[in-house]
């Protein structure tokens, strides 16, 4: 096996309120291989992206990483100083953010944001990083980039917004591509416009991207591997063919029975009861297991941790796996 | 929540008074507003009995204690006419409380009034208020104040009239961004579509809103008319003497501040500590009941 | 969109504005009882005549009358005024007749000018900075600090600042800076910073909550996000949005500003518009203060607009209406 580029392990991540502490993120591990898409999938509030921003150290406010390792090549992220880590970010992992009406600079021309992100880390001198924007712009589908270029971001509308966002993270040619909910400020049809320019950056680069999504449909169609989250930890996590084949974890089974895929009018969604809550203490059972149909008494007790099903790469947290999967295959 | 007030309606009051008791507990947090408070509050207590325990008329000269420091007789000293600068005080309380309670009083009522109209109705009324407001926002109103007080004279109503009148215009620009955005808000909308009529609107959602943002005002509102009515006696354009003003003692003890500094430290310093003391109040009021900061 | 057509627009509410304070302020002086001649000098002289030669008197009042247009009908008298003061024509004071009024504002007018301006200048150049800590420094003790001591700033007055001052420089410190005249810079020191106080306070208090906003903007995560450094993300992003909108609390604090001069003023005793309003309006010296107001009025306006301008100049998003 190749080695990986990202390898995070046992995350923690809390967030301290004024009267208690959140625990977003608890124990999370995963790789990232090089070249490889990771889809990160989770309802909002399961940590898919504080787990993420732990490692990059972006988390706002009072969130802070309590425990875990977060290697990138050789380096361990979570123990660099800011400098140190300043200098990675942007250079050699790019991120793109959820909202592109709000993660650019008001006041800003939109090209001098991009050039910033290559002068910061000195990656080309003026004169090549203005060249090199225009190509960017254009590379990202903006049609007449000098004009542009010279444009504040409120002349823009949220598609292509996004798609200067994309130009800005990877200036640098970062080998890691971070996409924190990409498309889901957007409207449908520009979804997958997004989608496909990430796709063809992708293929063009090698680059390794993990995609942050709610959206099972995106995930499905853009990853390599799936992993789920839920409350913060990780439910599930499997190469996509497999997972869409023999999915292990009843959660699973049930985002994929929630969603209506085309061509398929007469199915019943079945929709997973409940809501997610905010965790104010560390887990010590299964999370899922109020909404879980297929609870048991020993759900109740016991932390299941993820374990490899059956010798293959398939990665679960739940006691009765196996049976999920001959149930629902 | 909105449905849930609307539906279970004997639920409210219970509600509302925990919210008084939870604004009251962030309040007590800010100890500088706490010490304020107790201020104001002794400020308003001789405001009302000042007048009473004053051992010397506020009228009364005597010329053989002129310019004297602080002794048990005075003691906080007399002035260059021999008044008991202590009774002058505590005379003077009474008067600033008047004119500014009064004065923002004015100011209030016509800015709500008026908000109220222009935010309700709409149309032409919103933009005749409106350009009334511009009008007031675009030039000193203490020059309107001068003017006013040198027309209607330096007694305590015209004062008080002067400053009042010429205030009302941020209440109104105040009042009526709020019924605008309570209106247009999506709370109201909510009600209004579940069938709540709009006298019940009014009560329930507009008058407790409104109420929290006009508190904060009026806190700020009082130093603010405190301040005018002494920068009025700066320039000569007070309460007319006898009345004792903080504004003129303030301004007659600059002109004597090398030879008797007495006639300064006591109303300067009196005056500058209810100032602060306001504030800190209007401060944390505003923290305790617009906990997200601002309006 | 046109800056011409703003322009054209906020010239022509200027004028409004001012036309109208100018029609308020003269029909209320106006309408005084008795006014016209109770003004010091004219009036006790005028008051010998009556008991002398009472029909004298009335002729001169006449005369007076016919001289100051003051029996022609209002509206006509108050449109007369306007125009005389918009064309600058202000005409003599009635206490000191011999000099137009044009010349003493001539010679007071720059000094208030200056003081409002530094003590605006005062508190950008040292608000910002301070506000920049309290920020960075949030919820620390220097936070707490800074908060109390800049809502200290605002709540005492400039005057009642100015007195302390004068106790301080004139009791205790004697000699160290000058308490009272005009001329030397060093005149103008404890009167700026008597009217900046307050003004640093407000601009502390805007810029810590202006810049803990910023900070919180999700743009300034992007450019965390592209490896920008600490500073550079102060100075370059969150600092920029907050300085354009601080145009906008300029605008208000100069009007602020020069209004205070005149208490300043008087305490300090310079000789500025202030000291001429105070006793402008304790004489009943109308065309006095009416020119004193007129002047300071259109200086405020003038003044706002100018920061509106700022503003949209600035501030990409700002689009003049």
């Amino acid at each position: 096996m190749v080695q990986a580029l990202l390898t995070v392990e046992n995350l923690h991540t809390e967030f301290r309120r004024a009267e208690d502490v959140i625990y977003a993120v608890n124990g999370v591990s995963f790789t990232v291989a090089p070249g490889e898409t990771l889809g990160i999938v989770g309802e909002s509030g399961s940590g898919k992206s504080v787990s993420v921003l732990s490692v990059l150290g972006l988390l706002r406010g009072t969130g802070r990483v309590t425990q875990g390792t977060a290697r990138f090549g050789s380096t361990d992220l979570l123990k660099l100083k800011r400098r140190q880590l300043e200098d990675i970010r942007g250079r050699d992992i790019g991120v793109i953010f959820q909202d592109p009406m709000t993660s650019l600079n008001p006041t800003m021309r939109i090209g001098d944001q991009i050039m910033e992100a290559m002068l910061t880390h000195h990656f080309v001198g003026r004169k090549a990083a203005y060249n090199r924007s225009i190509e960017l712009l254009e590379e990202v589908g903006i049609p007449d980039p000098q004009t542009r270029f010279r444009n504040y971001p409120f002349e823009f509308s949220g598609g292509m917004r996004q798609r200067v966002m994309i130009a800005m993270a990877v200036a640098c040619e970062p080998q890691l591509l971070i996409a924190d909910e990409p498309t889901t400020a957007l409207d449908v049809t520009v979804q997958m416009q997004v989608l496909s320019l990430l796709q063809k950056l992708r293929e063009t680069r090698r680059m390794s991207v993990v995609i942050i999504t709610h959206d099972f449909g995106v995930a499905t169609n853009f990853c390599d591997r799936i992993m789920v989250m839920y409350a913060g930890k990780v439910m599930e996590s499997a190469p996509l063919e497999e997972f869409l084949k023999r999915p292990a974890h009843p959660y699973s089974v049930g985002l994929k029975s929630s969603i209506i895929e085309v061509g398929q009018t007469n199915r019943v969604l079945l929709p997973i009861p409940g809501t997610t809550q905010q965790l104010t203490e560390p887990p010590r059972s299964c999370p899922f297991v109020d909404r879980c149909t297929m609870a048991q008494d020993a759900c109740r007790e016991t932390l299941p941790q993820l374990r490899q099903l059956g010798g293959a790469d398939h990665w679960v947290a739940c006691l009765r796996a196996e049976e999920v999967v001959r149930h629902a295959g | 929540m909105a449905i849930a007030r609307i539906a279970v309606n004997g639920v409210a009051p219970a509600r509302r008074r925990s919210q008084l008791a939870m604004a009251w507990g962030r309040y007590k947090k800010d100890r500088l507003a706490v010490v304020g408070l107790a201020w104001v509050i002794l400020f308003l207590v001789i405001g009302i009995i000042g007048p009473w325990i004053a051992p010397y008329n506020y009228a009364t000269t005597n010329f053989l204690t002129a310019n004297q420091g602080p002794t048990w007789q005075h003691i906080m000293g007399t002035d260059n006419l021999g008044h008991d600068m202590f009774s002058e005080i505590l005379w003077s309380v009474q008067n600033a409380l008047e004119v500014a309670l009064g004065a923002t009083l004015i100011s209030f009522i016509v800015g709500v009034a008026l908000g109220l109209w222009a935010g309700l109705k709409g149309g032409w009324a919103d933009m005749v208020v409106m350009r009334l407001v511009d009008f007031m926002f675009a030039f000193p109103t203490f020059f309107m104040d001068l003017i006013l007080v040198t027309k209607f004279g330096r007694g305590m109503g015209p004062i008080l009239f002067a400053i009042g009148i010429t205030g009302w215009a941020g209440y109104a620009r105040l009042i009526r961004s709020l019924v605008l955005g309570m209106r247009n808000g999506e709370m109201v909308e909510a009600a209004r579509a579940l069938g709540a009529t709009q006298p019940h609107i009014m009560r329930k959602y507009l008058f407790p809103n409104v109420m929290n943002n006009m508190i904060v005002a009026l806190a700020f509102g009082i130093p603010g008319d405190l301040t005018v009515m002494a920068g009025l006696s700066v320039v000569g354009m007070g309460l007319r003497p006898p009345l004792p003003s903080f504004g003129n003692m303030i301004a007659a003890a600059g002109s004597n501040m090398l030879g008797y500094p007495w006639l300064m430290y006591f109303p300067a310093g009196i005056f500058a500590l209810t100032l602060l003391a306001f504030l800190f109040v209007a401060d944390g009021l505003q923290e305790a009941l617009n906990p997200k900061g601002g309006f | 969109m046109g800056v011409v057509r703003f322009l054209v627009k906020r010239v022509v509410s200027i004028i409004i504005t001012t036309a109208a304070i100018i029609a308020v302020g003269y029909s209320l002086m106006r309408l005084a009882p008795g006014s016209y001649f109770s003004s010091t000098t004219i009036g006790s002289q005028m008051g010998q005549l009556a008991v002398q030669n009472p029909r004298l008197a009335e002729q001169y009042e006449h005369m007076f009358e016919a001289r100051y247009g003051l029996n022609e009908p209002m509206w006509k008298q108050i449109f007369g005024y306007i125009w005389h003061l918009f064309t600058f024509n202000f005409g003599n004071s009635f206490e000191n007749p011999s000099a137009p009024i044009i010349t003493q504002l001539r010679s007071a007018f720059p000094i208030s000018f200056e003081l409002a301006f530094g003590a605006v200048l005062l508190a950008v150049l040292v608000g910002i900075p301070l506000g920049v800590l309290a920020a960075l420094k949030r919820n620390t003790w220097i936070d707490q600090m800074l908060t109390t001591l800049s809502l200290m700033g605002n709540a005492v007055p400039s005057f009642v600042l100015a007195v302390f001052m004068v106790l301080l420089f004139g009791v205790w410190w004697q000699g160290v800076l000058p308490i009272n005249g005009w001329g030397q810079w060093q005149d103008a020191v404890l009167p700026i910073i008597a009217l900046g106080l307050g003004n640093v306070g407000s601009i502390t208090r805007y810029m810590r909550s202006s810049l803990i906003e910023a900070l919180r903007q999700d743009h300034i995560r992007t450019a965390e996000a592209k490896g920008v450094k600490y500073w550079p993300i102060i100075f370059k992003h969150a600092m920029r949005n907050s300085m354009t909108a601080l145009i906008t609390v300029v605008g208000p604090m100069f009007a602020f500003s020069v209004v205070n001069t005149i208490f300043v003023e008087q305490i300090f005793s310079i000789p500025g518009m202030g000291s001429l309003m105070a006793p402008a309006f304790q004489a009943d010296d109308y065309p006095l203060a009416m020119a004193e107001i007129y002047i300071l009025c259109l200086l405020v306006m003038v003044m706002n607009l100018l920061v509106d301008l700022g503003y949209a100049v600035f501030d990409p998003r700002v689009k003049l209406e």
